[in-house]
């Protein structure tokens, strides 16, 4: 087809189209969505005995308020990268709670070795921790690639990535909230690992989620 | 190219206004067929011309990611250089697996390429493995693959289903191939 008469075929048949929110619009009905998900799941699944307790412990909030941190600005990260001609700068967005969370946890490591020695730093095996954040972060995940697909697959191994670790390290938030398992060591293998790994598997899934030929053939139905 | 004039008529186009989506489209087209030649000066213009519609039809497919609000060409450079990344990256993909020859070889050099039915001349022996087969799947390969008759023909010719001639023939063949292994 010439390029005429392809121009002419989109003009001829373009409709009206709803801008997409910015960023951080997207990411707060995402929050919403995600937040009424997991307060659900504790409701269900039943909270932690001693919640009350543990929301005045000091290094508890700064590691949940640091995982849902990261899963927010990985939200605003994951969306704004399917803006052609963001800042790409955004993309760094999570690093600094991340490093916040990983540094709380770091911190609980080195004072359980210098308190207990090497028991402090003794890992066990508690596969729990996997299905219950891939259960957590399952329906903010899909609610996700939902809305990630509206925009551009410019970069979808980050994009999909980033969005995998919002949607993980809001699983992990949750998690937290009914799961009784409070040494750093643990939730730094266990749990932060997950959410690694969850994050690693978004990344390589990315292309089949996010890609230029689906994106495309509607718009060629456009211009049939 | 100005862009507060383009970003208006990108404003117009996701309004639904066809009009300032053809003069807007009509703008950028030379523009970007400019970038795409200088960037990818090995191309033959005619895969210029399908790169430059590649483009087109990826600003069409994302335009709700437009945001009225900020610059034009800032948003259209980022598409274009995402789709002429993807297209280097394809062409160095397929380069990667095409082999550079001055004459084409009749067949590949893999053994595999190279299987018994090239090399097989015995046609006693493959007369005689036909006459060896079952009668539906002796009928349907005469039929098929000696008087190379169409399946729609066979299936009217012999009463059988198409289905029936597909299996039959399958399965014959096979039968062929371990016969004529065995000798």
């Amino acid at each position: 087809m010439e390029t005429d008469k392809l121009i002419q075929r989109l003009a001829d048949g373009s409709e009206p189209v709803r801008p997409l929110p910015r960023p951080w619009l997207r990411m707060a009905t995402w929050l919403a969505l995600a937040v009424a998900y997991i307060a659900l799941v504790v409701y269900v699944v039943s909270p932690r005995d001693d919640l009350l307790a543990k929301l005045r412990d000091l290094r508890f909030c700064i590691e949940e308020i640091a995982a849902l941190a990261t899963g927010i600005a990985a939200a605003v990260a994951a969306f704004a990268s399917t803006i052609p001609g963001s800042n790409r700068r955004l993309l760094l967005l999570p690093v600094l709670p991340l490093m916040v969370w990983l540094g709380s946890l770091g911190q609980g490591c080195i004072e359980a070795w210098i308190r207990l020695g090497p028991d402090g730093l003794s890992l066990q095996p508690d596969w729990y921790c996997v299905p219950a954040i891939v259960l957590v972060g399952a329906v903010p995940a899909i609610a996700m690639a939902v809305m990630l697909r509206r925009g551009a697959p410019l970069t979808p191994h980050k994009t999909v990535a980033l969005g995998g670790l919002a949607a993980a390290g809001f699983g992990n938030f949750g998690l937290r909230l009914f799961h009784d398992q409070d040494a750093s060591i643990m939730v730094l293998v266990w749990q932060v690992g997950t959410v690694l790994v969850l994050t690693a598997l978004a990344a390589w899934t990315g292309p089949r989620i996010l890609n230029w030929q689906a994106v495309l053939a509607g718009a060629r139905g456009d211009v049939r | 190219m100005e862009d507060r004039a383009l970003a208006m008529q990108m404003r117009a186009v996701q309004a639904g206004d066809g009009q300032a989506y053809a003069a807007l489209l009509r703008t950028i087209t030379p523009r970007l067929r400019q970038i795409i030649r200088n960037q990818q000066q090995f191309l033959q213009p005619a895969d210029i011309e399908d790169l430059v519609q590649e483009v087109l039809l990826s600003v069409h497919a994302v335009r709700a990611t437009y945001d009225p609000e900020r610059p034009f060409l800032p948003w259209l450079m980022a598409i274009t250089q995402n789709r002429l990344a993807d297209s280097a990256r394809r062409y160095a993909r397929r380069a990667a697996h095409e082999v550079q020859t001055e004459t084409l070889p009749v067949t590949f050099s893999e053994d595999m390429a190279n299987s018994q039915s090239g090399t097989y001349g015995d046609s006693e022996a493959l007369r005689q493995a036909i006459q060896a087969l079952p009668r539906g799947q002796r009928q349907a390969i005469e039929m098929l693959k000696l008087r190379e008759m169409s399946l729609k023909e066979a299936a009217a010719s012999s009463g059988l289903t198409i289905g029936a001639l597909k299996i039959s023939v399958h399965r014959a063949v096979i039968a062929l191939r371990k016969a004529l292994k065995k000798e």
